[in-house]
């Protein structure tokens, strides 16, 4: 994660890209992790499949239920990441639901991310109150618990997540689930301000973020954005080429 | 926020008591507090799943340590004796290595340790395992360690505690002996402990709560949690305003026309050669079923919050229909959500929520059944959060979903209780009723879980069988997950993915439990028994002929396993089903399966 803080103490944005392991077979994933890398994102999220991702809208679900069908799992990932010879050039991310961890023991998982090289951990489903749950196993091997924090979320509580977080802050930018979306709420550019200016860690913006305009919009206030749907949709229609303009908005300090 | 850990505990009492705190200990090295593994895992069972068990040892070795772990099972071990790095380092799960501070050399020592949190102390007096004195927290002041590996103890008590939290910022605070009177733990000095060390201000919005055992919980998206947070004040308040309970009476009473019987019956007794049968008749509810009670209350409990709209699942659409009744009646905007597979069986309820003037939008995701109703519902709920309430159908979900739907559902155990005191001047042998997420078991049962000598039984659909893959029999069969919002028994495959429930009642048709069911079956408090469809519907027919009650489908598998209990019962005995809905709803299945019937 220290790259993160570097890229904020840079004052350079983030990209973070979100992908749904297994989606298309379990073998894309390294492609399409070498791929983004190429393209120059910061991090990369790696989803896991789940039968009832709540907090997910329909292109993600979509995307998980097409990597059950391939019979991927939380433990055939992080095997699969054990397995690469390439270069991982960037931070990775484990997004998962919490009751594949559960299952799978959250000290071995906390394990096996160790191995696979994993940066950070999220669990949507896993509110502040109940991480000592996951928390201190991923600690043991210096790997971070990744807050989540939205317009919903209460001063004194956001102060509380804020104080303890680690890694960075997803921040989420609409009161709904994941999925691209036309326009972002007015209220969203003051909200990401009151975070920045609390949290000790770097602030990403994501959920529902597929636009430029959506970028420039929030670019001055967050040190970086988490893009999901529209990279998974994109990946699924091979047609990956067209997300680049919107990584590019991100990363250049001059879009072209 | 620093962290609680209670340690030394040995009753469950005083477990339970520790809810609150974030950790507790568990002492395995000869002490005053020593328990043996037996008894720490007994303990575990009333323990939230999000705590840490830790267990705390004096140079034990490592396959000791590893063995203990597995079996109790703990989270993170603590360490008071001489431990070299090497096994420190070989312990599996987070290791705290305990130090003595008497001096600036001792906090030297703490510094090399190698563990993954270090606890300061003050030195042992005859054991080891810390004295309870207070050491000098200034000595810590200079020290190099990173206060996130740190956890202080040694003398802390309720009045105290808050001075040590603000001089060292420890990751934790431990205590044992400051929470005792007389050398045993003290439950009011516990819950004043964690008050303290918590600081009164943060406790209405990060505490954690609504743990049955170590099931339960808010395992909600974060979007959520203001609104799960806003809910359990609202009906915390609720519950303890008299205006309210008499204005949810009154509907009871005025709209839905309880109380309704317990009605002896008769011809079953005589059948069956056993006990005396009495029948608890929630199919004489308005709409049928028992689903009702608890949508008056929670309905109620949403114009109190201020909202008017209403979302809310189905399965089988009696809790549709109960939902889409009462926003017709106060006027509220009601959406409900319901699998394609559902609506298809229950084509006559889907009918009567549509004319109730409710919207139904049909899931045709997953295996468009329950599971993943409560799955749309709950995105819906995120997405409208701020004016939409959630009126769940059963005593599942995040807090306080599961004890508020028992609450409103306890009008049953609590009618049936006094009814069978009228009847028989004493209390029923045995009570049963059947379990899907469990809202008619829980309110059946609740007010007679404290009566020891009345034995409660849980009836769970097994489908085509419990052998086979095609059973909705979550307590026989299934594990611990998390789903839609609490840790419970789930059925599940070996990666942790929601497997789908068969069973033809759809109403029972749903892979988890609702997480008390869950806890009173982990201390034996309630049987829970697998019922199939064909036992069900044989059920049915007896059930008709011998009474004239055409049952639910669910209800019936309630009274297939009543017929088998009797079987052990003497004439002397009394027995109490729940017959929670009528079978108006299943006579295309009936008509369907029993076809031929002479």
């Amino acid at each position: 994660m220290n790259r993160l803080t570097t890229l904020k103490e840079a004052g350079e944005k983030a990209f973070v890209a979100y992908i749904m392991a297994g989606d298309g077979g379990l073998k894309r994933l390294s492609e399409q992790v070498q791929y983004l890398q190429e393209a120059g994102v910061t991090a990369i999220e790696i989803g896991i499949p789940f039968s009832d991702p709540v907090a997910d809208g329909p292109t993600i679900e979509a995307a998980g239920n097409r990597a059950l069908k391939e019979g991927v799992t939380l433990e055939k990932v992080l095997l699969e990441m054990q397995q690469w010879t390439f270069e991982v050039k960037v931070p990775l991310i484990v997004m998962t639901y919490l009751n594949p961890v559960i299952r799978f023991g959250a000290e071995r998982f906390a394990e096996e991310c160790r191995k696979s090289g994993i940066s950070g951990v999220i669990i949507p489903d896993l509110p502040f109150e109940h991480r000592e749950l996951v928390q201190p196993h991923i600690n043991k091997h210096d790997i971070p618990l990744i807050q989540l924090v939205t317009l919903t979320t209460m001063e004194d509580r956001l102060d509380e997540i804020l104080k303890s977080a680690q890694g960075f802050v997803y921040a989420v930018t609409v009161t709904g689930i994941t999925g691209t979306r036309d326009e972002l709420s007015g209220e969203v550019k003051n909200f990401m301000k009151r975070i920045r200016a609390k949290s000790p860690v770097p602030v990403y913006a994501g959920f529902g973020i597929s636009k430029t305009r959506h970028i420039d919009m929030l670019k001055d206030e967050v040190d970086g954005f988490i893009v999901g749907s529209a990279i998974v949709q994109a990946f699924h229609d091979n047609k990956i080429k067209e997300v680049e303009p919107l990584i590019q908005a991100v990363t250049l300090p001059h879009p072209v | 926020m620093t962290k609680v850990k209670i340690c030394g505990l040995k009753e469950s009492e005083h477990v339970k008591a520790a809810e609150q705190a974030d950790a507790i200990g568990f002492v395995f090295a000869p002490s005053k507090r020593q328990v043996t593994v037996e008894q720490a895992s007994e303990l575990a069972k009333h323990v939230p799943v999000d705590t840490e068990k830790i267990g705390v040892f004096v140079n034990a070795t490592i396959e000791e340590i590893e063995k203990t772990v597995m079996q109790v099972p703990l989270t993170m071990v603590q360490l008071h004796g001489d431990e070299p790095d090497e096994l420190v380092e070989a312990i599996r799960v987070p290791v705290i290595q305990a130090f003595s501070i008497r001096s600036k050399e001792d906090v030297r020592k703490l510094e090399n340790s190698k563990a993954d949190y270090v606890l300061v102390d003050a030195p042992g007096t005859d054991y080891r395992g810390g004295s309870g004195r207070v050491f000098d927290w200034s000595l810590l002041q200079n020290a190099t360690i990173d206060k996130k590996r740190l956890i202080v103890a040694g003398g802390l008590h309720a009045e105290n505690v808050r001075a040590a939290i603000g001089q060292t910022e420890p990751y934790m605070v431990d205590v044992s002996s400051g929470v005792e009177t007389e050398g045993r733990k003290d439950s009011e000095k516990i819950h004043k402990f964690i008050q303290q060390a918590k600081g009164g201000s943060m406790q209405e919005t990060i505490e954690k709560k609504g743990f049955f055992g170590k099931y339960g919980g808010q395992f909600v998206p974060e979007t959520l949690m203001k609104a799960v947070k806003e809910l359990e004040q609202a009906y915390e308040d609720a519950k303890g305003d008299p205006e309210f309970q008499k204005e949810y009476h009154h509907y009871l009473k005025e709209y839905v026309g309880r109380e309704q019987p317990l009605t002896y019956a008769q011809r079953l007794t005589e059948a069956w050669g056993g006990p005396k049968v009495y029948l608890k008749r929630e199919d004489l509810n308005h709409t049928g079923a028992h689903k009702i009670n608890n949508a008056i209350g929670q309905a109620l409990l949403a114009m109190r919050m201020g909202k008017r709209k209403i979302v809310a699942e189905t399965g089988a659409g009696q809790h549709g229909v109960a939902t889409a009744t009462i926003c017709a009646l106060f006027d509220l905007e009601c959406v409900i959500f319901m699998g394609e597979e559902d609506v298809k069986r229950q084509e006559l309820n889907v009918f009567r929520m549509k004319l109730l003037g409710a919207r139904v939008e049909s899931v045709t995701k997953g295996s468009a059944t329950l599971k993943d109703a409560v799955n749309e519902a709950l995105r819906y709920w995120v997405t409208n959060v701020e004016d939409t309430h959630y009126l769940i159908g059963s005593a599942l979900g995040p807090h306080p979903f599961p004890t508020m739907v028992r609450d409103f559902q306890s009008v049953i155990g609590e009618e049936t209780k006094r009814q069978i005191l009228e009847h028989e001047g004493r209390l029923p042998d045995t009570v049963l009723a059947c379990v899907g997420g469990g809202s008619n078991a829980i309110g059946m049962f609740y007010p007679f879980v404290k009566d020891e000598s009345v034995k409660l039984i849980g009836v769970e659909a097994a489908g085509q069988g419990v052998d086979t893959e095609k059973h909705a029999a979550t307590l026989t069969k299934g594990s611990e997950g998390v789903l839609h919002g609490a840790f419970m028994k789930l059925l599940q495959d070996d990666s942790g993915q929601v497997l789908e429930a068969h069973s033809l009642s759809a109403g029972l048709d749903y892979p988890g439990i609702g997480p008390e069911h869950a806890y009173l079956a982990d201390i034996g408090r309630v049987q829970y028994k697998p019922i199939t469809d064909e036992e069900a519907l044989a059920a049915v027919v007896t059930f008709s002929r011998l009474e004239g009650i055409i049952p639910a489908l669910e209800s019936a598998h309630a009274i297939a396993e009543a017929e088998k209990a009797a079987k052990d019962m003497t004439s002397e005995e009394i027995l109490v089903i729940c017959v929670s809905g009528r079978g108006d709803k299943d006579m295309a299945t009936y008509a369907d399966k029993l076809e031929g019937l002479a």
